[in-house]
């Protein structure tokens, strides 16, 4: 079943994930933009080898900016560079600049830094402990002061999840399905009330139904949250992203809003890219 | 399709019935060696076993285990007390480095010095327990005057369980998945808190694996001992230094060569409480292990 409105050059709606409502180019729904991180001339290492090329990108406030490209891009050490997790990586190096709010993030505490800027990661990763324990780790880390069960619940009801767990909020997070796992750990990562959630491809585990409730989350979160989602499925950038990036072997090659992106690219790599000429 | 018979293929390769017959042989070579080797070892083992459980046995009276020595008769209540003593002295002394050198090592393998803190543990490994004995002697009970002491003694033990500790817990730690520490790094979690809150509680079995695994060795210990503890008929009265203890393994060493039965019977008796220690610590071992 095709949608009409919804076609895009090359690519078909796939029809057991209908997705959140796709935004059409109109000017009113992107406000100018605050821009959350400005990164200028980011060059990353892994060693010797060089991953990512001078990359420079303005990430805006409120709204869900998409990564796409092939394999091995540079798309997920973007990401990780952006929360500074790269560092726990024995042998990883980056050069250049990332302002979040004007202030760069390699002279800010560390700590500091990730509680504003959250990760959820490719395959469900809660702790070997209860899904209470899980939500409440970060806030405990964290020093937070007042009720701690007021704001477990907040997050797993932002995360979608409180209806399902709130009776067994002690039992094992890893006796969860995948898809609750996933949203565990989204739960987890609101728990401290981030500015930005980073997303490196957050549904590549998971199943079509989950996948759709867990974009669903991700738009409604935008209101009060800046997220960056790296995806491997351009379909999904589609739907949910406002702003999409393309790279290619660790440069950028493209960047704008979504709509115009998969429409009509400026690059005829990014339109190669699209209609699936590669991948 | 034609099916090739079995005489056409066969022509192809001569000489197929010798090669099954040195097959055969090789194979039966092979398994004969292997089970010769098993008869060899686990006779071995068998027979030290037996000799120490049935020698052991008779000579394991409720006297000996009531009594301290008197010479070279009466019990080995203080050699018992003296060898846990020594054994959970040099584990407790060992484990605070051993610990953070583990965690240090697993976590923190950027630079030069945890390969280098890995090379000098091998090291130690390989150094003979006689000469940290004799290393002990020279300094704990001769140059820091502390003459034959639990504290020379636990200190000699701590520095040869200190490798075992180290190594276990950094590959305990190295089990954890990476993704379980970048989940809590990713929160914001310091080094410290994402140790003591992700990782510890999941490599604790085989911390503890390893700290049961030296503590086996210490309790089997002789040469360094012999140069740092002593020996001591009597019951510990709580000195660290300035005072001998007894240990098992001491009426192991010196009581079978003695001319007396008396002295056979206490020496085997220390032999089977050693075995017994060790298994014992073994059984609990597996227990930690899910």
């Amino acid at each position: 079943m095709l949608r009409p409105g919804r076609m895009i050059r090359g690519m078909e709606e796939t029809p057991a994930a209908p997705g959140p409502e796709h935004k059409e180019a109109d000017p009113h729904a992107f406000n100018p933009k605050v821009t959350r991180f400005r990164v200028r001339g980011l060059n990353a290492y892994y060693g010797a080898k060089q991953v990512l090329f001078d990359v420079q990108m303005d990430i805006g406030a409120g709204e869900i900016t998409a990564m796409i490209g092939p394999s091995g891009c540079g798309k997920s050490t973007f990401l990780r560079n952006l929360n500074r997790i790269n560092e726990t990586v024995s042998g990883a190096r980056t050069e250049g600049e990332i302002l979040l709010d004007d202030q760069n993030i390699m002279r800010m505490d560390v700590s500091a830094l990730r509680r504003r800027v959250g990760m959820v990661f490719q395959r469900p990763n809660p702790f070997p402990k209860s899904i209470f324990d899980n939500v409440a780790y970060g806030l405990r880390i964290n020093g937070y002061k007042k009720n701690l069960s007021e704001s477990v619940e907040h997050s797993l009801r932002r995360a979608a999840l409180w209806e399902e767990v709130k009776d067994q909020l002690h039992k094992s997070a890893t006796a969860l399905s995948g898809g609750q796992q996933q949203r565990l750990c989204i739960a987890r990562a609101l728990a401290v009330d981030p500015e930005v959630l980073l997303l490196d491809e957050p549904c590549s585990a998971l199943d079509p139904v989950t996948t759709a409730k867990i974009e669903e989350l991700l738009v409604q979160l935008k209101q009060t949250c800046t997220i960056v989602i790296v995806t491997h499925n351009m379909q999904q950038a589609a739907r949910v992203s406002d702003f999409t990036a393309f790279l290619l072997e660790g440069r950028l090659i493209e960047y704008q809003a979504t709509p115009k992106l998969f429409t009509n690219p400026a690059d005829p790599r990014t339109e190669a890219y699209i209609t699936g000429r590669f991948g | 399709m034609s099916t090739v018979s079995g005489n056409e293929s066969a022509a192809a390769f001569p000489g197929a019935a010798g090669r099954a017959f040195g097959r055969r042989f090789w194979d039966f070579a092979g398994w004969s060696i292997c089970g010769l080797a098993f008869v060899l070892l686990g006779g071995a083992m068998l027979w030290i076993m037996a000799m120490v459980l049935l020698r052991g046995f008779h000579a394991l009276t409720i006297e000996v285990l009531t009594h301290v020595t008197e010479g070279y008769a009466g019990g080995l209540l203080n050699a018992i007390e003296g060898t846990l003593i020594l054994g959970v002295g040099g584990i407790l002394l060992a484990l605070p480095p051993g610990l953070a050198a583990g965690i240090y090592m697993a976590e923190f393998d950027n630079g030069r010095l945890a390969p280098t803190i890995r090379f000098l543990a091998d090291v130690l490994v390989g150094v003979p327990s006689i000469v940290i004995g004799y290393f002990g002697y020279v300094t704990m009970v001769v140059a820091f005057g502390w003459k034959f002491s639990v504290a020379a003694g636990s200190i000699a033990l701590a520095i040869i369980s200190l490798p075992y500790i180290c190594r276990t817990t950094e590959m305990a730690i190295r089990q954890v998945p990476r993704s379980l520490r970048e989940a809590a790094y990713a929160l914001g979690a310091s080094e410290g808190q994402v140790a003591t809150g992700v990782y510890l509680p999941v490599a604790l079995p085989g911390v503890l694996t390893g700290v049961l695994l030296a503590l086996a060795i210490s309790v089997g210990e002789t040469a360094p001992l012999l140069y740092t503890a002593g020996w001591s008929n009597y019951l510990w009265t709580g000195h660290l230094t300035n005072e001998p203890v007894g240990y098992l393994t001491y009426a192991i060493w010196a009581f079978i060569t003695e001319p007396f039965a008396g002295a056979h019977a206490l020496a085997y008796a220390a032999a089977l409480l050693v075995t017994v220690f060790v298994l014992i610590i073994s059984i609990l071992s597996r227990l930690f292990v899910k």
